[in-house]
């Protein structure tokens, strides 16, 4: 208690006194009114500045993690200092720190926007967090020795809060800048999605079903829109929807109806990659050639936003596989396992060396003799279980019953067995069963019909059984699932 | 017991134990041998080293890599090898302009500085020969493909075509080691070998890697295929591919002499296999125990390869597929349905081999033999794993060592011409497990002569085979001569993205 007690003498006398504090509080009023003048004054015109200004403004990615990480500091030590009162200390001088930082980064980022002609709305909304970073920074270290002498204890923790807030909010606008407004969100949970409402904000481009839609849009909204997009309007150019990429740039349409050779979209992204013009820019990865031939296509047939479809152009459509829920751990497990099956002649083998891939139940090196009674035997490593190989064993409808168990199954082989598909309703509950295979097994079009339910499953081969017969002329149709 | 080898003699042998055999062997033998006893013959690691409990598998073990990386899309390939040299310019890489240029000079700008090989390096003039054959679109993808092709025309929309393949070799042999091994000079360990090595077994009853063999057509002008291309070079020989015969008994001398039943040979394995212990106790060479483990392998294989080969109870859908020629062994045909039979039945790696394809000269003669024997084989083993549910986890490859010339070897006439070896581009194509379908990656420029876009080198080629395997290619090493050997060399290679799905 005495040491606390000494440090706050020390405090009162660094405090600035009478008159000093006064001009002290002026200069920050003055300087939080300029900085809020700034974008009124060097108005963000969406035309590109001269080169020095964007030479030192891509500095801003490299400097601006530096106020991020003093400012993290700050609370940390605030917290810390109740214990170890050094430290407590040294916090106003991070603070102080961070807000040079800040006004470093701020000036920067300005640099970078106004140099390089950005607009749209995420960089409007970035460059008035970072300013309100800023102010609530600056004060913060003028009210901290209020705090800290005990005179006004709730303003300062409070601006301190407002502070971390403004950077959360300033910060996650600065990336979405970078990597795109979905990059958090892209690969999240489709439950967690769900209660987020992630998708509800998403917008959704024009006429869908169109090929613009499903194909020449989606590769603008994920390869260009970060910089040309509503958020962000490099060269004036928004590609994210259709009636703004017909709009064109600044310097004129991108894309000429008919005209694929007159198009400078197309001849943009087909330069050489280290073409200064090239796009996407700044080594963000080129587009794929078959993108780039749809594209084409599409212009050469007058870049319709509605037409279905384009002549010589048939894009597969790529059924989405499932996420995959990875399986526990299984290691700890392996010496269990290893005794279970000593003797079996089927052997659980790993997917990878992660074992959140899972196991494979392989039973090829004793395919006649396996049988439903050797399956039930590793229903208790089904959880792990990724993919079970029943090719050609003597497995019976019995199974399914056992197999209704491995509820992280992916991929099921009962080719060239005797199960006639009684009981495949039993498969119901696995939800991650992807590939099915029934080939050259006497199962029926009836025993087939409860798997329509699952829709997860893609991949059912029924080559050669009472249900796809062979028609003994050339090569029998592939299975999919219009069998069903 | 002691072996009738003189003392000197053995003395010597136990002199060539290096030091590194010597830790490996001391620092892992008790280690194996609890292993061993507490597995009972079978490994859960899906390697073959934990399998065969005969003792280490060599110096080193592949479980240590602890392999795959990752989950692999592909569990096994069957790599349909065209030894000689496709030409590309008549096959896959469909050059219209070139008609107009017929009997032209091919510019010296496309040529460049580049050294010919000794068959056409003299010739006073290398005249533009184009293809004699008329190119169609197929599939929905609209690829376009010779008459030659009619067949595997028919899966254009399943096929990753590659335009841009490259090698650095020229001539048959350091092209078709560099292919195989990733190294022009023999004694590397090929890609199967690779795979056999790090991934194992999945059928303990079959070898890992298989090699078929397609049997010579005289009127063609082969080049020697032999048992260095599948040589497990440094590696363990256990991981050398086996090759079955392309007529008579698959394997020689597999089935027992009469009077021999399976009860004796195996009271005479035991014995042989008690010998070899000893040797392996005594002088520590792991050669010994490959040995050992391939007879084992071998003693199983009289039941498993009859098995194998067994075509009786194929469905009558399977010959209209792959053709008449397919009940002949040793066609093309035969060898096609023996690699799915085998991919049925858990081998690894398969590899086909198919030779003549060197076509110097006569090509309008040739190159329609060679197509008619192969096209519908290739289109029959893809349709057949695809309607299997096969293909879903099993890599095709289709490839030779190099491409030929856009220029006529030897005499031009609106007739016939003849086309030299050409490293700088050639095609090759890939289905199945891990690569994207529907897909032509690469380009070539007006003469089929250099690559203008996306070039992929063959150790580029072999990094993305591996990586449909599950394995990085620069994790899988085998120390040797001081250096982390590895399938794609020194030279740094990369995964093509744009292969894959």
């Amino acid at each position: 208690l005495k040491t606390f007690k000494d440090v706050i003498a020390r405090a009162d006398q660094l405090l600035p006194q009478g008159r000093s504090i006064r001009v002290v509080w002026l200069a920050a009023l003055l300087m939080s009114v300029e900085l809020l003048l700034l974008p009124l004054i060097f108005k963000l015109d969406g035309q590109a500045h001269g080169n020095w200004q964007q030479f030192l403004g891509r500095f801003h990615p490299l400097v601006v993690h530096v106020p991020i990480g003093l400012i993290l500091l700050v609370p940390v030590l605030e917290i810390a200092g109740l214990a170890r009162p050094a430290l407590r200390e040294a916090a106003g001088f991070v603070l102080k720190l961070s807000f040079i930082g800040c006004l470093g980064a701020l000036i920067l980022g300005y640099l970078l926007a106004y140099g390089g002609g950005d607009v749209g709305a995420v960089v409007t909304r970035h460059m008035w967090g970072g300013i309100v970073l800023t102010i609530f920074v600056l004060l913060c270290a003028l009210a901290r020795p209020w705090w800290i002498s005990g005179s006004v204890s709730r303003v300062y923790p409070a601006l301190l809060s407002c502070a971390l807030l403004a950077l959360v909010w300033a910060t996650h606008q600065g990336g979405s800048l970078t990597h795109g407004s979905n990059y958090l969100t892209q690969y999240m949970p489709a439950p967690m999605k769900q209660i987020l409402l992630v998708d509800y904000f998403q917008s959704s481009p024009a006429s869908s079903g169109s090929f613009y839609a499903m194909h020449i849009h989606p590769i603008f909204d994920s390869n260009c829109v970060a910089c040309h997009g509503e958020g962000k309007i490099k060269g004036g150019l928004r590609l994210d929807s259709y009636d703004v990429l017909m709009k064109g740039g600044k310097d004129g349409a991108v894309i000429v109806p008919g005209k694929p050779e007159s198009s400078t979209l197309l001849a943009r992204v087909t330069l050489p990659s280290d073409h200064k013009q090239f796009m996407p820019a700044d080594g963000k990865p080129p587009l794929k050639p078959e993108q780039i031939a749809w594209i084409r296509a599409w212009i050469q047939q007058g870049a319709s936003p509605s037409a279905a479809t384009v002549n010589g152009v048939t894009i597969r459509e790529e059924s989405k596989e499932p996420t995959l829920q990875p399986v526990g751990d299984y290691s700890g497990m392996m010496h269990e396992i290893l005794l279970m099956q000593q003797g079996q002649g089927a052997k659980l083998v790993q997917v990878s060396r992660n074992p959140a891939d899972g196991l494979v139940l392989s039973t090829v090196d004793v395919a006649g003799s396996f049988d439903d009674a050797q399956l039930a035997q590793f229903q208790k490593y089904a959880p792990y279980i990724v993919e079970v190989e029943l090719g050609r064993t003597a497995v019976t409808n019995g199974c399914f019953d056992t197999l209704a168990k491995f509820t992280n199954l992916r991929a099921l082989h009962l080719e060239g067995t005797g199960v006639t598909g009684v009981g495949l309703q039993e498969l119901a509950p696995l939800t991650q069963l992807t590939y099915l295979n029934l080939s050259e097994t006497k199962v029926t079009p009836a025993n087939l019909a409860p798997l329509g339910a699952m829709k997860n499953l893609r991949h059912i081969y029924l080559y050669n059984t009472p249900a796809q017969p062979v028609s003994g002329a050339d090569a029998a149709q592939s299975a999919s699932r219009s069998a069903l | 017991m002691d072996l009738p080898i003189p003392p000197g003699l053995k003395q010597e042998w136990a002199a060539f134990e290096t030091r590194r055999q010597f830790f490996g062997r001391t620092g892992k033998v008790l280690g194996w041998a609890a292993l061993a006893s507490l597995l009972g013959g079978r490994g859960v690691t899906g390697d073959a080293h934990a399998a065969n409990t005969n003792g280490p598998a060599g110096p080193q073990a592949a479980g240590d890599l602890k392999l795959p990386n990752f989950a692999p899309k592909a569990k096994r390939a069957i790599y349909l090898f065209m030894s000689g040299g496709p030409p590309q310019i008549d096959l896959w890489d469909y050059k219209p302009n070139l008609a107009a240029l017929y009997n032209k000079d091919i510019p010296d700008s496309v040529r460049g500085a580049q050294q010919l090989t000794g068959m056409t390096s003299g010739q006073a003039r290398f005249p533009i020969a184009p293809s004699h054959w008329a190119f169609k679109r197929y599939g929905k993808t609209g690829t376009w493909v010779s008459d030659l092709l009619p067949y595997t025309a028919r899966m254009v929309d399943d096929l990753t075509i590659v335009k841009s393949t490259n090698t650095d070799a020229i001539n048959h042999e350091p092209a078709i080691m560099l292919m195989n091994t990733g190294n022009m000079n023999a004694g590397k360990p090929c890609l199967g070998s690779w795979l056999a090595y790090g991934l194992g077994s999945m059928n303990d009853n079959l070898p890992t890697f298989m090699v078929l063999q397609t049997k010579v057509n005289d009127k063609e002008n082969n080049q020697p295929v032999s048992s260095r291309l599948w040589s497990s070079g440094f590696l363990s020989s256990e991981y050398a591919g086996v090759g079955l015969r392309s007529s008579g008994d698959p394997v020689l001398y597999l089935s027992d002499p009469n009077g021999v039943d399976r009860e004796v040979r195996r009271k005479m394995l035991d014995a042989v296999n008690e010998i070899n212990h000893q040797t392996y106790e005594e002088l520590g060479d792991p050669e010994t125990n490959a040995r050992i483990s391939q007879y084992e392998m071998a003693y199983r294989m009289q039941t498993s390869v009859p098995e194998l080969a067994d075509l009786s109870k194929e469905p009558q859908s399977t010959w209209s597929l792959y053709g008449p020629e397919a009940m002949e062994p040793g066609t093309f045909a035969y060898n096609c349905l023996m690699a799915r039979r085998m991919a049925e039945r858990g081998v690894r790696f398969t590899q086909v081999y198919k030779r003549g394809w060197d076509v110097h000269g006569n090509v309008t003669g040739l190159l329609p033999i060679l197509c008619q024997e192969t096209d519908r084989g290739c289109y029959a083993l893809v349709t057949d794993l695809k309607q299997r549910g096969l293909l879903d986890d099993t890599l095709v490859i289709w490839a030779g060592e190099f491409g030929r010339t856009v220029y006529s070897q030897g005499g031009l006439s609106p007739e016939n011409y003849g086309r030299d070896h050409h490293p700088r581009c050639y095609t090759t194509w890939m289905t199945g497990g891990g690569v994207r379908p529907g897909i032509t990656y690469g380009e070539t420029d007006d003469y089929s002569y250099n690559v203008v876009k996306d070039p992929v080198p063959v150790r580029d080629f072999n990094a993305t085979l591996l990586h449909c395997l599950g394995i990085d290619h620069n994790k899988l090493t085998y120390k040797f001569q001081g250096l982390d050997q590895k399938l794609t060399g020194t030279t740094p290679a990369s995964v093509v993205p744009g292969l894959l799905a």
